[in-house]
């Protein structure tokens, strides 16, 4: 019981840490595509522990806390889910179908406080992440579908095991497809152009985050940290092999050295966002259910439907 | 002693027909209440003893048939769902019927309902199919009748081809009842897999096949066969379409595993199968993936808070059809549990819409917005609603599409895996829509004195949402008495847990999980400094101010960017080809009356002339 909620504790500080990190690589990354220096990488921790200390704080009424409270509850429950090496604290439930909706459910909170703001921007805002969520599931689910196919299991920690033996997801034919139209979807669930339809700072003052200010923004923050963590985790486990490292005869050394593996891996799948992120503009929100609609639709069924022969 | 059996299909018959001959307000609410509750406190005794194995039958000869009446596990199963959702409704009609005609068929129609789960042979089967259908039609037609007419014509269609499908087996086999038929089936797969002369040709099963697909088609909601469910749905009570979506469309759902449990060896020895399903159970999943699709799309672009869920119901059933035809095992047990979550939540939901029609007199969404605060129970009861029907652990709506995902998936079924997770998604999207316009943003100065639930609708919600959560945090509960049914241990696991061997779902972690999760936003949240609550006109609108003059809350056309996305597709309509296919037998029949009732004397003298001939070359 002690040794769960440590290890549970280490997991989120670990996950928040890592998360703030690769939320400051994008914007140094970003700068340097654009020749700027940019903030140097632990700006997003500053950025909100400054909002957490605000002294001032508006609210529209209790779903309007709850639902902020919601999204953050809900991402650190999907974080423990994921299999992290030998970490992993309920890895045995890790389904697949599980964590795809539990990395869903986190939007489910910050719309409705968004919503109960009243704001029209937020509603807009809304109604574009719902239609972006409804483009991305179709070649998403085929994504799943595949994998499941391939594996005949839904255990992501069992999928992770296969792959140490037969090699990483990706290199065979069918999940090769599945993982490029996951990886596609990926770039709306991080919010990156050309799918950033949803905050679309420019264009709509931020969508649903319009009105959120001070701890607020702060929890949003660490929310879309562990959230980044976690997606880019689950995306390295399924397809990039994870890392179970049993080399060791020390179990810290292990730990460290699945750890140290994952991050590589997580880096990639984020560097990947990012460079198409920067060369890429907005697509308006009907071209983007269209594009998921056909080509990553299209190459992930093929990948399901190869894998199921 | 009158069986109890009896007791369970005609108590509700009969405390309608008593409230509307008495016709005293209160007494006949309170009568429609005790109708409704005395099947379910039978059921509930009975339980025990048919889950342990034992049936209770009752056999009635009555007007030259003999009508087999057994609760067996199945049958019960169904037949809780309607206890339990038909007394919530009950309960939600209280408040809002009224007249004494509603407390009639609303209850004539809950007796249908119990014939159909308890009826052991094809006649009584078929006897209350009518009995449902004839109450649930005359609940609509007192609303609407354009409405209840295409719902009556649809379901006469529906019902006459069931009428020449039980035909055609009685004509062959001989008998009505259930075990007789079962057995002719069974004896004749055996038959036709050594190649022996089979009593059922192979036209014959098709035409069964399509007959009894139509039949159980149209009153499940089954695309292309939908068209009658939003507008039957939307123009009636909305407490008794808690029943009306919850209960009446699952007798669909039963119709199509009685499909299975009687002549499933022999449609599939028939007709073979499609990868590792029956073919003809692949064009039930087909259909019923087409049905999630299209329910969805539609209950997303409607602009009244009733179509909304009507169509939302086409787009659920679409999930249990899909795990039905799937066929295994555990996918029929996986299409059950989610029959008995989707009655849940629906039958909550419309509850919740009855609440707000019946409280707000307003049903579209344009005139409706931040209700919450003035229904902070009723909004409750939406959000458990709401988190139930678009699947999010730890309810029970997640529970059982978690195993309608993993049957499916793990049959090797990838097109239809695809068609079940755009559903969850789409879902997801028109919940969203009606908690936005309904629950949130700024009030219309007209609902500003707008009251919480009356006590009897709350007390039916309250039933609803406490079996949404018991049954999500404990799915093991329902899983293990579906075990009972299919009689060996599908879904393994605790109470707490399902276990289908290639996944594993916990409702209990989850939950205690979630509520870790949620206390470390809530310590960070309370960590920083306090709030101070601003009303919803002091909003960024531009660095603009903005009066309740201004409308801040998008309520018309939410998703106009999805109508345009598919506006290709939304030109193809159902509804349409069926009013074109009316009017053109309308025509005909116009024309038929001009050319042959022409009142022309002479013609008449004609057609008997003709006649004579006819006989004359017969040789008479």
């Amino acid at each position: 019981m002690f040794e769960v909620a440590l290890k549970a504790l280490f997991l989120l500080l670990y996950a928040t840490f890592v998360g703030f990190i690769f939320m400051g690589i994008i914007r140094k990354v970003s700068a340097r595509i654009h020749r700027r220096v940019g903030p140097p990488l632990y700006q997003p921790i500053l950025d909100t522990i400054k909002l957490l200390s605000k002294k001032s704080n508006i609210t529209h009424g209790l779903i309007y806390d709850f639902g902020i409270i919601y999204a953050l509850g809900a991402t650190i429950l999907a974080l423990f889910f994921i299999p992290i090496g030998s970490v992993s604290i309920l890895r045995a439930y890790g389904d697949l179908i599980l964590i795809t909706f539990l990395l869903e459910i986190p939007m489910l909170g910050i719309m409705f406080a968004a919503m109960s703001s009243g704001n029209p921007w937020a509603g807009l805002g809304a109604q574009r992440a719902l239609l972006t969520l409804l483009a991305i599931q179709v070649p998403l689910g085929f994504a799943i579908v595949a994998l499941a196919e391939f594996y005949g299991t839904f255990s992501t920690y069992q999928i992770v095991m296969a792959q140490q033996v037969s090699g990483w997801s990706i290199t065979h034919v069918s999940l090769l497809l599945a993982a490029i139209a996951y990886d596609i979807v990926l770039q709306a669930m991080f919010g990156k152009e050309p799918f950033d339809i949803m905050i679309a700072p420019g264009e709509i003052s931020l969508g649903p985050m319009v009105e959120f200010g001070g701890k607020h923004m702060g929890i949003l923050q660490i929310q879309h940290a562990i959230a980044l963590f976690a997606e880019t985790l689950f995306f390295s486990n399924i397809f990039l092999g994870g890392a179970v490292v049993t080399i060791f005869a020390s179990p810290v050394l292990n730990t460290i050295a699945s750890l140290g593996i994952l991050l590589i891996k997580q880096i990639a799948v984020l560097m990947v966002a990012i460079f198409i992120g920067n060369i890429f503009p907005r697509f308006t929100i009907d071209q983007a259910a269209k594009f998921y609609w056909k080509w990553p639709t299209i190459i992930a069924a093929l990948g399901a439907v190869l894998a199921s022969l | 002693m009158i069986n109890e059996l009896l007791i369970i299909i005609f108590a509700p018959l009969i405390a309608g027909v008593i409230a509307w001959a008495l016709d005293i307000k209160g007494v006949r609410e309170a009568l429609g209440v005790i109708g409704a509750a005395i099947p379910l406190a039978y059921l509930i005794k009975l339980y025990p003893t048919v889950m342990g194995g034992e049936t209770i039958q009752y056999d009635i000869t009555f007007g030259g048939f003999t009508f087999n009446f057994v609760l067996a596990p199945m049958g019960l199963v169904f037949a809780m769902i309607a206890g339990v959702v038909g007394l919530a409704a009950v309960l939600g009609m209280a408040s809002t019927a009224r007249s004494s005609y509603e407390w009639l068929f609303a209850l004539m129609s809950l007796t249908g309902v119990f014939g159909i789960f308890l009826s052991y042979d094809l006649l009584a089967f078929f006897i209350f199919w009518e009995v449902m259908t004839f109450g649930s039609f005359m609940m609509v037609l007192k609303y609407n009748k354009s409405a209840s007419l295409k719902y009556f014509i649809l379901s006469v269609i529906g019902a006459y081809a069931m009428l020449i499908a039980i035909g055609i087996i009685y004509a062959r086999v001989g008998s009505f009842s259930f075990i007789k038929v079962y057995n002719a089936f069974a004896q004749d797969a055996a038959l036709g897999m050594v190649g022996g002369e089979t009593l059922f040709s192979r036209g014959d099963m098709a035409a069964i096949f399509g007959l009894f697909l139509v039949a159980f088609g149209v009153k499940a909601g089954t695309f292309p066969l939908h068209v009658w469910a939003p507008d039957a749905y939307s123009e009636t009570n909305q407490s008794y379409t808690a029943m009306f979506s919850g209960v009446l469309s699952k007798t669909g759902v039963y119709g199509f595993i009685l499909l299975y449990m009687l002549m499933g060896y022999r449609l599939m020895a028939e007709f073979g199968t499609f990868r590792s399903v029956p073919s003809f159970g692949y064009i039930i999943a087909f259909l019923g993936g087409l049905t999630i699709i299209v329910g969805g799309l539609l209950a997303a672009l409607q602009e009244d808070i009733r179509k909304l869920f009507a169509y939302s119901s086409i787009s659920q059933i679409g999930y249990i059809l899909v795990a039905i035809g799937v066929g295994s095992a555990l996918s029929i047990e996986a299409g059950i549990y989610h029959a008995i979550s989707h009655a849940l939540f629906k039958g909550l939901f419309f509850l919740i819409v009855a609440t707000i029609i019946y409280r707000t007199g307003k049903t579209e969404f344009k005139d409706m917005g931040g209700l919450a605060e003035k229904m902070p129970f009723t909004f409750a009861m939406a959000f458990v609603a709401i988190l139930s029907l678009a699947g999010i652990p730890p309810l029970v709506g997640f529970a059982s599409k978690w195993l309608i995902f993993e049957s499916v998936i793990s049959q090797n079924m990838p097109i239809l895996g695809g068609m079940v997770f755009f559903g969850s998604a789409i879902g997801f999207v028109y919940l969203i829509r009606f908690t936005y316009a309904v629950w949130f943003g700024q009030r219309p100065t007209d609902l500003d004195d707008v009251k919480d639930a009356p006590l009897p609708l709350a007390i039916g919600m309250g039933i609803l949402a406490l079996l949404n959560v018991v049954f999500g945090i404990a799915p093991g509960l329902v899983a293990g008495e579906l075990n009972k049914i299919i009689g060996k241990d599908v879904i393994g696991g605790t109470i707490w847990e399902l276990d289908i061997g290639v996944g594993k779902y916990n409702g209990l972690l989850i939950t205690i999980w979630l509520v870790i999760g949620l206390l470390v936003a809530a310590i960070i949240y309370f960590l920083g400094a306090r709030v101070r609550r601003v009303p919803v006109t002091d909003t960024y609108q531009s660095g603009n101010p903005v009066t309740m003059d201004y409308n801040l809350t998008i309520r018309r056309n939410f998703f106009l960017p999805l109508k345009e996305a598919l506006s290709f597709w939304l030109r193809i309509s159902f509804d349409k080809l069926y009013k074109d296919i009316g009017k053109t037998a309308e025509d005909f029949a116009e024309t038929m009356k001009n050319y042959v009732y022409n009142g022309n004397v002479q013609s008449y003298a004609w057609y008997l002339a003709i006649i004579l001939l006819i006989l004359a070359m017969w040789g008479v």
